[in-house]
């Protein structure tokens, strides 16, 4: 496995509820707290910001000009992950993984932004491998 | 997303942050980049200009041609941009699980 490509950021926050709504206001309820202000292509022109919860889904914000991709959906695990290949231009192509674990009677929510530095494009297949690879694994650990 | 710094004002162009993907995906040419655009060589040089001028690409000469790629150095630039990024919105998702909880 290559490591230049895993520099990767990572983030842990807890809250005081439990997974299943935790998952549930990182995903479907996204338009209640991201910051569209500081964080978006339209800024205060955002009216919202969908999270499609399919595979192949789309997360995108919404502007009286139209629709603005943010990221896909590679992988879903309602309420305990996600992943998304992050499409916003200047991280295009890079992955963002949100893992919800209990904690107490809250959960631990880790963010990782992963797939920066990939400029050979021998690392961009060695990373896709990665998540090939890791896929499945966490299949095999299933069966 | 908000700019935060040369590199990311570079890429606030729609244009720019396409030449800067293809770039991601393997050095190119001037004229291989204009190829693959909707734009001209000259309009193609310029944005390179940019980009060049925020650290997010080099260019070596090849024979007659110049040959641009990514510059490793601006894309730890964009990993800090969005580690402070990620800060920002965990926070937000924080208070408002906070608020919920109240």
């Amino acid at each position: 496995m290559n490591t230049t490509v895993s520099e990767g950021i990572r983030k842990t926050v807890l809250v005081d509820f439990p997974p299943e709504q935790a998952f549930d206001l990182f995903t479907r309820r996204i338009a209640k707290w991201w910051p569209v202000h500081s964080h978006s292509y339209g800024g205060d022109e955002v009216t919202n910001v969908v999270f499609e919860l399919e595979v192949g889904g789309r997360v995108y914000e919404v502007t009286d000009k139209g629709e603005q991709d943010w990221g896909r959906v590679l992988e879903l695990e309602p309420p305990n992950r996600f992943l998304l290949e992050w499409l916003i231009g200047e991280a295009c192509g890079t992955a963002v993984e949100v893992t919800f674990a209990p904690e107490g009677p809250g959960s631990r929510v880790v963010l990782e932004h992963r797939g920066f530095g990939a400029s050979d494009p021998r690392d961009r297949y060695s990373s896709g491998w990665e998540f090939v690879l890791g896929r499945f694994a966490s299949e095999s650990r299933k069966a | 997303m908000s700019a935060n710094g040369v590199a990311l004002d570079a890429l606030g162009d729609p244009t720019r942050r396409q030449i800067f993907d293809a770039l991601r995906r393997g050095p190119r040419s001037v004229g291989e980049l204009a190829g693959g655009l909707p734009v001209s060589r000259p309009a193609v040089s310029q944005h390179l200009r940019v980009l060049k001028e925020a650290g997010l690409v080099v260019d070596r000469k090849d024979g007659t041609r110049r040959v641009y790629r990514v510059d490793p150095g601006g894309l730890s630039e964009i990993r800090d941009y969005f580690d402070s990024f990620w800060n920002e919105a965990l926070d937000r998702f924080a208070e408002e699980a906070r608020k919920e909880q109240e």
